[in-house]
């Protein structure tokens, strides 16, 4: 149904409208809101990034917080190296490391930083689908493999305190400098610019679900056994989505590493990554623009509520994605595509008789 | 040279001999039809030929190419379609998609990043028109009745436009007069394409079959047409046991 795409342009139009005009005015341009707004941003990317792999491959990756670590962590340590000047950073005087180590020289440069944040993840995650996919791995055991990975890497990170400065992550950074722009984080222009990130990452999104690679993940999904039949190497189409949204979760940790000026090993904790399948399944995995919405919703009253109810607040979010599961399996996305299916449903014209005897078969006409 | 020689062919499941020393040709453009008993090795015998199965031994040459040991993608890549017992069609993808999915020309990752889905093409309307499912393009596949999501899965391999369909009992399912359209489909599908066909249903066989190779515990009980295959004592003895 060529529909299907017009409705996710006029979505995209709407959700851009609504974050590019709608959201600073609505906060009367306040500094302090349009950064918390823009660490929601950026955690929308991460959550497409998931809805990709998970909801158009039916592969659910786990681990999704070790690649946005990865790309904050990138972004982190060139905005040390740039706080630290020509002196050692910090944090690795106090572990008696004498001179910088080889893997931290080369993010001094910018551009080596971003293409890192977005490279570095895309290709880990293509090193652990190559193995995962050529063995034929798939459903619970891909969740079960990745989260392995997720507490793996996350321990190596903290292990490694004179690399990374261990549990108590990057801190103290500069604020980062593009094309001469000090970028201040409590700016508009920075809420756009991370607001322009993610609508790049929509529209590439929606553009892979609505190609014909898009439709054979689907197809993979619905029954990977039967696709190879016709010729496809599913093992190389899991691969490549599951690279590609390792790549996006590493924009948004780059991104995230900014709003927040540190990197911490918590955004590589287990508790982190199921909250990214928590937002992508409240919003609807089906859909990268569902999943969007799902972790801004989510992050928003978790924003508001977390005041309220400090402690309680994990306890709701769990009863929240209990409901989801039950109420609303397809999330956000699926209530909606029901109503309009519902509203549209209308008496079928009786066409001329069917050509064959497969009127013989009843008939199931929506 | 024929378009597919089978030579020697074995499968071992745990001890039981599924497939024993087959072989068997098919030349290019005929309907050979597998018969025999449950359990005579017939399905197993497809799933060796498109690659759900390795072999324990034996080769078989696809267009002199020997295949036993390819993957099963590219098995499809150079020309081998299958339709399986169940049919499988993807229940949550609408009929046109479905079409999209098989029509597989170009099977690569790249093709498949630059370009958008075939929804409606007037070879696709042709194929649809086939088997009448023409006002069904844009329904999901699950909507289908039994009898449809059969078509549709012939309509897929159709699409896929394999030199050579293998077809697990086709009109498993089907009634009479869905049954004699599947016959004639097939008929006209000999003209490019070439059939391997298991059925049960002896007067589709009758219709269809070039030839027809009975089966009986893993091994070829007797080859020929279905007049040899009528008269043959062999065959009778395995059928009806005396």
């Amino acid at each position: 149904m060529q529909s299907r795409l017009l409705y996710d342009i006029i979505g995209l139009a709407l959700f851009a409208g609504v974050i590019l005009f709608g959201v600073p005015a609505l906060f009367g341009y306040d500094g302090f809101e349009l950064n918390t707004f823009s660490r929601y941003l950026s955690l929308a990317i991460v959550s497409m990034a998931l809805a990709l792999s998970w909801g158009t491959a039916g592969l659910l990756n786990l681990g999704q917080a070790a690649t946005f670590g990865m790309g904050s962590y990138a972004m982190a340590m060139h905005l040390k190296l740039k706080a630290s000047g020509d002196n050692l950073p910090d944090f690795m005087s106090w572990n008696n490391v004498e001179a910088l180590p080889l893997i931290w020289a080369p993010f001094h440069s910018l551009t080596f930083t971003l293409l890192a944040g977005l490279l570095i993840p895309a290709a880990v995650g293509g090193l652990i689908a190559i193995f995962m996919f050529r063995a034929r791995i798939a459903g619970v055991f891909v969740a079960v493999i990745t989260l392995a990975f997720l507490v793996a890497f996350q321990l190596v990170v903290i292990e490694q305190q004179g690399l990374t400065g261990g549990q108590n992550g990057l801190t103290g950074l500069a604020p980062l400098v593009l094309f001469g722009w000090s970028v201040d984080i409590y700016s508009l222009s920075f809420y756009y610019l991370v607001g322009a990130c993610l609508m790049i990452a929509l529209v590439f999104g929606l553009y892979l679900t609505h190609s014909k690679f898009g439709l054979i993940l689907r197809a993979i999904r619905e029954d990977s056994e039967r696709t190879r039949y016709f010729g496809y190497n599913v093992a190389n189409y899991q691969t490549i989505i599951f690279s590609i949204s390792a790549g996006l979760a590493g924009w948004a940790g780059m991104l995230y590493a900014l709003v927040l000026e540190f990197a911490s090993p918590t955004y590589m904790s287990v508790s982190f990554s199921l909250a990214i399948v928590i937002w992508c399944a409240v919003g609807g995995r089906e859909s990268v623009l569902a999943a969007a919405v799902g972790a801004i919703l989510v992050n928003l009253a978790e924003g508001r509520l977390s005041d309220v109810f400090v402690e309680g607040w994990h306890l709701l979010l769990g009863v929240l994605f209990l409901m989801v599961v039950m109420f609303m399996p397809r999330g956000i996305y699926g209530v909606i595509v029901d109503a309009g299916r519902a509203m549209r449903r209308k008496p079928v014209s009786k066409k001329e008789a069917q050509p064959f005897e497969t009127s013989l078969n009843p008939k199931r006409e929506s | 040279m024929s378009q597919l020689e089978v030579r020697d062919l074995h499968v071992t499941f745990g001890g039981l001999r599924a497939v024993d020393g087959m072989n068997f040709d098919v030349e290019q453009g005929e309907i050979l039809c597998l018969l025999g008993p449950n359990g005579a090795g017939k399905s197993t015998t497809l799933d060796l030929i498109c690659g759900k199965t390795q072999p324990t031994g034996g080769s078989i040459r696809f267009q002199n190419l020997e295949i036993s040991q390819m993957w099963e993608f590219e098995r499809a890549r150079l020309g081998i379609g299958r339709k399986f017992q169940v049919p499988s069609v993807y229940k949550e993808l609408t009929v046109a998609e479905n079409l999209s999915v098989a029509r597989s020309v170009k099977p690569g990752i790249w093709h498949a990043l630059t370009s958008l889905p075939v929804r409606n093409s007037a070879k696709m309307r042709e194929i649809l028109d086939l088997v009448g499912l023409a006002d069904k393009i844009g329904e999901p596949a699950g909507n289908l009745s039994h009898g449809e999501t059969q078509w549709l899965e012939i309509a897929m391999l159709i699409a896929q436009d394999s030199r050579l369909i293998l077809m697990d009992e086709p009109t498993a399912g089907m009634t009479i007069q869905e049954t004699d359209r599947t016959a004639r489909i097939f008929r006209s599908l000999k003209a490019n394409h070439t059939l391997i066909v298991v059925e049960h249903d002896m007067s589709f066989v009758r219709t269809v079959a070039d030839r027809i190779i009975v089966m009986n515990q893993g091994s070829k009980l007797a080859e020929g047409s279905i007049q040899e295959i009528e008269s043959n004592e062999a065959v009778k003895t395995a059928y009806l046991g005396h």
